[in-house]
């Protein structure tokens, strides 16, 4: 008989703990499979999000994240000289702010968070309803756009008029309303579950704000152009603007792992580490016993002529048959779980609706099925040395006697 | 007051009449600072409007979770200092402003109403109690929700191979238990030797996971303070971790292992001794 078959007879020989120790390497399989997703899980979100953006660089004025850092000056100017590169396809000058829209005397008001985005043909949002905002760099067109949450909050639709007051400053403003029109409903990048978002063209943000003349920008959105890549695009852009920060997607994804994510890709790696571990020591000992209540029937084969490798490539196929089954299963049963724990840690607050934790990718099941190979082989070594060892006729001898 | 994105220029040389301003351990040793240098903070980048400080003193920032991956690069100034350093020359108002002010509430005052009564005196302020509201789902919140399913996928794992490893320890014993039974005692009286047994194995088992816990748990947070540069502590073993794994671990153990026994304990007294 064939080694394989010969396992399979091992097995299911004691189908309870065979049945056992397979769910429990499902189990540890599971987890493991959930570390190596969560390891690189909200890099991978944050890179794809970034990418659906249709943008590829981001010029800021210091090298803080858009928004929390100083304005880059006379922003007009510098899109136009970002755009006017051959390795650049667009560049959209963004300047962020708030709104408030009172809801009634005694009821707060609700806030939401608004932009002034230079019009462009290519837009840092997409329409669900309605229509985009007018493509008019000369004048005012007194229109906004809105997100799902802020049209469902203030029972908005395309064409209804909205009284806001904008806030421009990073300091408390007491600045006039003003009124617009939604001109339609738009999903943005980055959004949170709850967060209402608007945005206006940059001379209505402007107006707004009570800046008309004002040319600030918290980010410059950049796109290459067809056949350039953004590191190209990214290398001609400083070379044209020294004295501003600029970062690819990847540069900016990579800065965000150094620091804001590297928490989860620590607490993977113990965890990940931990459940290797656990699973290494339990299949050891599963192993183990299971040899030692065979010893006799072991060395029952060796007299009959199995030789010392055939019997040694039974508890390694034995051992790989167990941790494969119970590997194999762990794949859906760690999909599963992986669910359930991206939804526990979505309710984060202020994390983008579309990012996530647990982020497939090939990587991720090459490891999980190159570490339980090794789990299977490292787990068998001592039963395997136990039974290479087995001095046949004292066995026998003892097991008769016994 | 903290001055963020200064510009940040040391000098060698020691003055006693200049402002003084505290720095945090982590920018002291990144810049090589000792207590007397004297160094220059500009609020520009490029250095314009640059003054002169010595430094008083070396701190510790107080550890903060939400700011575990934050530079720690930091220094504390006197308030009208750091307004002379960074208000906008053109605004008459910009010696005025503040970001925020901490207010030490009386001990026994209610926090929530003073915020309340604060808020309704002066429009366009926000107040609020330092303390969270209850039950509101913040970042930590989630984070001990995410950390109890792990715990609790790693219960069940643990369970399955628990009770596989009982079911071959026992079934290791089935001929004892076989000639146990041949020579009058009752699956009962077995039962409960095998519960004692389990309690025994399991208690030894729980007291060597904590004391393992205990032993680690230093060097966790040796590790995860030295990889982020805090004195934040990330693993502490209190009481109430203790008595929660015992009253977990042990009940699981012993229920394993007699669960495993009445399995065994099921068949025949013939059967058992392979007759």
């Amino acid at each position: 008989m064939n080694t394989l078959p010969f396992a399979v007879r091992t097995l299911r020989r004691q189908p309870a703990r065979a049945a056992l120790g397979i769910l429990g390497v499902a189990a540890v399989g599971a987890l493991l499979f959930d570390m190596l997703l969560l390891s690189r899980g909200l890099v991978l979100s944050m890179q794809d999000a970034l990418d659906r953006g249709g943008f590829d660089i981001r010029i800021t004025a210091t090298a803080s994240l858009p928004g929390s850092g100083p304005r880059i000056p006379d922003a007009t100017t510098v899109a136009r000289t970002a755009a006017s590169l051959p390795q650049v396809d667009a560049a959209v000058a963004l300047r962020f702010g708030t709104g408030r829209v009172a809801t009634g005397e005694h009821r707060p008001a609700v806030a939401f968070s608004l932009f002034g985005a230079e019009p462009s043909r290519l837009r840092p949002w997409t329409i669900l309803r309605g229509r985009d905002l007018p493509l008019r760099s000369d004048a005012r067109v007194g229109e906004i756009l809105v997100n799902d949450v802020l049209a469902r909050t203030l029972h908005l639709e395309p064409g209804a008029p909205l009284t806001l007051r904008p806030s421009c400053r990073r300091a408390a403003e007491a600045l006039p309303p003003v009124t617009v029109r939604v001109a339609g409903v738009a999903r943005f990048p980055f959004d949170t579950v709850d967060q209402g978002t608007a945005a206006m063209n940059r001379l209505d943000f402007a107006g707004a704000c009570g800046e008309p003349q004002g040319d600030e920008a918290d980010v410059i959105l950049v796109s290459a152009a067809a056949g350039s890549d953004a590191d190209a695009a990214r290398n001609a852009l400083a070379r044209a603007l020294p004295a501003l920060a600029i970062a690819t997607n990847a540069q900016l994804v990579g800065r965000l792992e150094e620091s804001g994510f590297s928490y989860f890709r620590q607490i993977s790696t113990v965890l990940a580490t931990v459940t290797m571990t656990f699973g290494l020591l339990l299949i050891t000992v599963l192993l183990t016993v299971s040899v030692n209540q065979r010893l006799g029937t072991i060395a029952a084969l060796r007299a009959i002529g199995f030789s010392r490798r055939r019997v040694v490539a039974d508890v390694i196929v034995e051992s790989v048959l167990m941790v494969g089954i119970g590997g194999t299963l762990s794949l859906p049963l760690g999909f599963a779980l992986a669910q359930w724990l991206d939804r526990i840690l979505k309710r984060m607050p202020g994390l983008p609706e579309e990012l996530h934790f647990f982020v497939f990718e090939p990587r991720a099941l090459v490891l999980h099925a190159s570490l339980l190979a090794a789990t299977a082989v490292v787990a068998a070594l001592y039963p395997v040395r136990l039974v290479s060892r087995l001095p046949i006729a004292a066995t026998l001898r003892n097991e008769i006697v016994s | 007051m903290l001055a963020s994105a200064a510009r940040f220029d040391a000098q060698p040389r020691v003055a006693a009449d200049l402002p003084a301003i505290l720095i945090s351990r982590q920018l002291a040793t990144a810049r090589g600072l000792h207590a007397d240098d004297v160094v220059r903070l500009a609020a520009d980048p490029s250095g314009g409007r640059a003054r002169e400080f010595r430094v008083a003193g070396i701190y510790e920032p107080i550890p903060d979770p939400m700011r575990i991956n934050a530079s720690k690069h930091e220094a504390r100034l006197h308030l009208p200092d750091l307004l002379a350093l960074t208000a906008d020359a053109g605004d008459p108002l910009a010696l005025e402003n503040v970001d925020a002010i901490d207010i030490a509430i009386e001990p026994k005052a209610d926090a929530d109403a003073y915020a309340r009564q604060l808020a309704g005196r002066v429009p366009g302020l926000v107040a609020q109690p330092v303390r969270a509201v209850p039950g509101e789902a913040g970042l930590f919140v989630v984070l001990e929700r995410f950390h109890l399913a792990i715990a609790i996928v790693t219960i069940v794992a643990s369970t399955v191979f628990l009770l596989a490893l009982t079911v071959m320890l026992v079934d290791e014993r089935r001929e004892t238990v076989g000639v146990l039974r041949l020579i009058g005692l009752t699956s009962r009286r077995i039962l409960g030797q095998m519960f004692a047994e389990g309690l025994v194995i399991a208690g030894a088992g729980a007291l060597f996971g904590i004391a393992l816990a205990l032993a680690s748990e230093g060097l966790i947070n040796r590790y995860f303070q030295w990889r982020y540069d805090t004195a934040l502590v990330f693993v502490r073993i209190t009481p109430d971790v203790i008595w929660q794994s015992l009253a977990i671990a042990v009940p699981l153990g012993v229920a394993g292992s007699v669960l495993a026994s009445w399995a065994l304990l099921r068949r025949g007294a013939l059967i058992l001794v392979r007759r």
